[in-house]
């Protein structure tokens, strides 16, 4: 039944699938909805790259001109630098204090590790606008908590959002202090999937702590760990509250811009739905074949458990 | 392998789903009316003298959709066929209209649009063309305005408020410090005002909020003042003037004079700036006063004591006058009941009674020039300590110039923003910030420069009135 060409293998095959219709249309709401919202749009895009339109004129068939406007796009190589930049600055840090914070309440001395937990969650089911309020007021040069701390030790004031250096750091920290919570529960549920066993054992034949992060802890979580990863590096490219609210989407200048700002600037702000659909989707295909390639290499590492 | 949706570490999937969601819709709306209808001859507004009837809906978002539901009464009352409902459909409703324009289906039958935003509707021809009915206003509006209303001699807007600008002060501290408001005529008085009251109060108290990012708006009033323009008549980029120069040096000065609060318009701060004593003056629209009036209304502790004077001009004698903000109401091309949104509109906005009433309840500033001829904007303004701050704002106000906005406009600000930003964070370096700029938007627009040396007409000065 590998080939559906003529009709009576199609007769076939929706003879198979009649019995079984109850079944089909139970799952059916899915599909339509993934259709209509996943698929098509999707489809559609592919169209629009090759498209110029404004959404409001007739569009207008432009074939490859927007692939060659975007070779020259030095704001989209700048978003994607700055992609680069901000992912680097708080990936590492986040990944870090999500492992040790999920360390510590893996911890069996720990109590109340039900509030501890919740807690560290908090700010990624906190609502964007309250902590715009609320890092507004931290980052600012004038008034903010963090220059006010630093006047004490007798540092000069940072302009945390109004400076080109100092803005991706800003985000950075927002990113850190939004999203390590929820790495923390990711890590959390990898260290609680490492039987206790392997640490008995270990224990047994004398293994100091160092030893048994090194040779038990940290292999046992290597998965946990690039799934986190990948996770962030998508969520980088794609970050868009963040930087919408807390620099005033992207500023100053174009140095807080990433990827996913300059997509929403491209749509909605300029209303060249053509030229961002063929952005978008040269992007998304290079994050595939990244994303291949480097899944390809673990495979052969003999990384992925 | 089967993949589930997971919220990503940075949180994007629920705006991206919210984006996606967007364009979604935008994909149902272009099924549901795969080829929108083609405008006719039939999407002109014809004069008639039959009763209007039929139900309508006003698409506003805010203060003005509250206006407008406040003038539904009287307007029904009028009208008795006709019953009219205001939706205040609040978060991204230019981007529903215009979806809802692509679709030909779901538009209301009357729309509010920014003034700014109005040309590039316009330009879509999917607008109703409202010329025979309301080509008889054009002299009742001011002509900045109503220009932004119109295209190839055809009315498809109604200009319904207006922004003229002046500076907000506190009166308390331009007293303590000596600073006299009726000696500020210049900028150039304005920042020695500025720089008396920073040394005075020991850096305690700036002259105005300018931060960084809002650099953009500051340099659209100036280049009213200066007769610059960042397009030409024919939609030229024309940034790279002498007059658009002369607007940037006022914002240099006034950024190096050290006299402004570096904090983000419209931010916690700005907003608290508005009852203590760092920030001493607010140059801004009129719509402003209400703003700072609801806001300041629930703060603790003594209230400042406010008043007005008008926006320095560039030189002694100059212009006291620019225009920010303000919106229009439209009615699309495929609305089936034009005669009853028309006359919706021909209320509200065409008539005395209709403007003045939103300006009581809304402080909406009308555009209808006769409304600003009434006793009523002479009454003295408790808020400004009886100051009466309506002929203030419409003095001259037919003297405001016009910037040419092109369809391509809110993209030509938004690069201005990023070139301004950068610009100022790396400390105002000299060298032909406004040649590159020119450079950049002719790149990113594919609008040509328009020919050096032409000095960019500033349009519509003579006064109609």
């Amino acid at each position: 039944m590998s080939r559906l060409s003529d009709r009576s293998t199609i007769g076939a095959w929706w003879a198979a699938i009649w019995p079984y219709r109850h079944f089909y249309l139970f799952i059916a709401p899915f599909f339509v909805l993934f259709a209509l919202f996943g698929l098509y749009p999707l489809v559609f895009s592919l169209y629009l790259s090759f498209v110029k339109w404004d959404g409001l004129t007739p569009m207008q068939w432009v074939g490859l001109s927007n692939f060659r406007t975007m070779l020259g796009d030095e704001v989209l190589r700048r978003a994607l630098w700055n992609t680069l930049v901000i992912g680097v600055l708080y990936i590492p840090p986040m990944l870090g204090l999500a492992f040790l914070f999920a360390q510590i309440l893996n911890a069996q001395w720990l109590k109340l590790k039900a509030f501890y937990r919740a807690a560290l969650f908090l700010p990624c089911v906190t609502p964007m606008v309250v902590i715009a309020i609320v890092f507004g007021l931290l980052f600012s040069s004038e008034k903010g908590v963090l220059n006010y701390a630093l006047g004490f030790l007798h540092i000069p004031g940072i302009p945390w959002l109004t400076s080109e250096q100092w803005s991706k750091v800003s985000v950075a920290i927002l990113v850190v202090w939004r999203w390590t919570g929820y790495n923390m529960i990711l890590m959390l549920a990898g260290l609680q999937g490492i039987p206790e066993d392997y640490y008995e054992a270990a224990a047994v034949d004398g293994a100091t702590a160092v030893q048994r992060m090194w040779c038990i802890t940290l292999p046992l979580l290597r998965p946990t760990v690039r799934f986190c990863l990948l996770l962030s590096l998508l969520g980088t490219l794609y970050m868009f509250d963040e930087i919408f609210v807390l620099t005033n989407g992207g500023g100053p200048g174009t140095s807080s811009l990433n990827f996913g700002m300059y997509l929403f600037n491209l749509s909605f702000g300029s209303f060249k739905f053509g030229y961002a659909s063929c952005v978008a989707y040269t992007i998304a295909i290079l994050v595939f074949i990244g994303t291949l390639i480097t899944n390809r290499i673990n495979r052969q590492r003999g990384g992925e458990a | 392998m089967s993949v589930r949706p997971r919220p990503s570490p940075t949180g994007m999937t629920r705006k991206r789903l919210s984006v996606a969601a967007l364009l979604g819709s935008a994909c149902v709306a272009l099924l549901a009316g795969c080829a929108p209808p083609a405008p006719t001859t039939d999407t002109a507004v014809p004069v008639t003298t039959a009763r209007p009837s039929g139900a309508i809906t006003i698409w506003s978002w805010n203060i003005a959709a509250k206006a407008l539901q406040g003038l539904v009464p009287a307007f029904e009352k009028r009208n008795p066929g006709v019953q009219a409902t205001v939706d205040m459909t609040g978060a991204r409703m230019s981007t529903r209209f215009m979806l809802a324009l692509t679709a030909g289906v779901g538009a209301p039958e009357v729309s509010q649009l920014q003034m700014t935003d109005a040309p590039r509707y316009i330009a879509t021809h999917r607008l109703a063309d409202l010329t025979a009915v309301a080509g008889k206003y054009r002299d009742r509006f001011p002509p900045a305005q109503w220009q932004s209303c119109e295209l190839n001699g055809h009315v498809y807007a109604i200009p319904w408020d207006t922004g003229p600008c002046a500076v907000f002060y506190k009166r308390d501290l331009f007293q303590r410090y000596g600073i006299d408001p009726a000696k500020i005529e210049t900028w150039d008085d304005y920042i020695q005002a500025g720089k008396t009251i920073v040394e005075k109060s020991g850096g305690k108290t700036r002259m105005l909020p300018l931060s960084t990012n809002d650099l953009e708006s500051m340099l659209e009033i100036l280049l009213q003042q200066t007769h610059g323009q960042i397009f030409d008549e024919q939609g030229r980029i024309a940034l790279d003037s002498p007059e658009a120069k002369q607007a940037l040096d006022i914002v240099r000065q006034l950024r190096q004079a050290g006299i402004c609060s570096d904090v983000a318009a419209y931010g916690q701060e700005w907003m608290a700036g508005f009852n203590d004593e760092s920030i001493a003056t607010y140059p801004g629209a009129v719509w402003l006063a209400g703003t700072i009036e609801d806001t300041a209304k629930d703060y603790p502790g003594k209230k400042t004591n406010w008043g007005v004077f008008r926006l320095p001009s560039i030189a002694p004698g100059g212009d006291h006058v620019a225009n920010s903000g303000g919106s229009v109401l439209v009615i699309p091309a495929s609305c089936t009941n034009k005669a009853a949104a028309w006359a919706f509109i021909e209320y509200a906005l065409c008539t005395q009674e209709g403007q003045l009433a939103q300006y009581h309840s809304s402080s909406l500033y009308p555009a209808y020039l006769p409304a600003l001829q009434s006793s009523t904007m002479d009454a003295p303004d408790p808020f400004f300590g009886g100051q009466p701050v309506g002929r203030l704002f419409a003095t001259d106000i037919t003297k405001i110039r016009r910037l040419n906005r092109t369809q391509d406009w809110g993209e030509a600000t938004t690069y201005l923003q990023q070139g301004l930003s950068e610009w100022a964070s790396r400390g105002m370096p000299e060298g032909d910030l406004l040649e590159a700029l020119a450079q950049k938007l002719h790149e990113r627009l594919d609008v040509p420069l328009a020919p050096a040396g032409t000095t960019p007409v500033a349009q519509a000065a003579g006064g109609t009135k």
